[in-house]
């Protein structure tokens, strides 16, 4: 502390570790405040039976089972929104088993929550974001099981702490309507 | 001859007056009690300030609020420690008189 720069130097390095202090603290009252107080979502899906065309986009080669979705979806996430809390990432999740037995679950549609305001999800009539198709080719058309599961799940970024997930909403054994070629 | 080394060595000791006095400003010295005072005040400072923004964020709810809390009074703190005011140079080093003359010459 002899001199201006000392005083500089040791300044500093006393609120670099005052500053990681802080932020631990954070973490673990988030921590505390999650096991402490759970917060409950209670959402809803709901749905009619899933559209199944022989069809292609432009860029691809043969046509390909493409599903189609018609879903309304309402759930209230703001308990989820703490002084810790970046962002929500939702997305609507399909699980389902494919002509080979294997289980599949595909993303098709997200959205992403940055202020409690816009928390609370209500969709009436929307379609899928992103393509519902197998890649590998046949999965839920003629020959599959014909039942999906649709879940909204949650993935909760905070600013300090680790990253967060959950289910928010779920509707069970939708049916598949296998339509004849577009 | 010991003498003649004293006075040949004191003329180094002494600076030119102008430079050494901005030197000494921009070096910032302040005596010992003053050091450990500055560095009583900077982590009590720290301290309190870092407990009180994380109950007060917490208590508003807000992580904005919190970091702002404490740059602000980082800024503060800088304005009392870091420059050498006469406050901290208020107990100055007793040197020892010089021993007197040579005993030989």
């Amino acid at each position: 502390m002899h001199s201006f720069f000392t005083r500089i130097n040791n300044v500093s390095a006393l609120l670099s570790s005052c500053t990681m202090a802080l932020l631990a603290a954070i973490t673990i009252a988030s921590l505390l405040q999650e096991a402490i107080y759970p917060p409950q979502i209670n959402g809803q899906i709901s749905m009619k039976p899933v559209k199944v065309f022989h069809a292609k986009t432009p860029r691809q080669r043969r046509k390909q089972e493409m599903g189609f979705l018609n879903f309304n979806m309402t759930a209230d996430l703001t308990p989820l929104f703490t002084w810790n809390t970046k962002q929500l990432f939702l997305s609507l999740e399909a699980e389902y088993e494919n002509i080979q037995g294997v289980n599949n679950t595909i993303v098709l549609w997200d959205r992403i929550v940055r202020r409690p305001e816009d928390a609370r999800v209500k969709i009436i009539g929307a379609k899928n974001k992103y393509a519902f198709k197998e890649i590998g080719g046949k999965g839920f058309g003629k020959g599959a099981p014909g039942n999906a599961s649709y879940a909204l799940k949650y993935n909760l970024m905070p600013y300090v702490g680790m990253l967060r997930y959950g289910e928010a909403a779920r509707l069970s054994d939708v049916p598949f309507d296998v339509r004849e070629e577009l | 001859m010991a003498r003649e080394n004293q006075n040949f060595f004191r003329s180094f000791t002494h600076r030119n007056t102008m430079s050494s006095a901005i030197q000494d400003y921009l070096e910032g010295k302040i005596d010992f009690v003053g050091q450990q005072r500055v560095d009583e005040v900077a982590r009590i400072w720290l301290f309190s300030f870092t407990a009180l923004s994380f109950v007060i964020g917490f208590a508003l709810q807000s992580l904005k609020f919190s970091f702002m809390l404490l740059g602000a009074s980082t800024v503060v703190l800088c304005v009392i420690v870091l420059p050498a005011w006469p406050m901290f140079n208020r107990h100055p080093v007793k040197w020892l008189p010089v021993a007197g003359g040579d005993t030989k010459q």
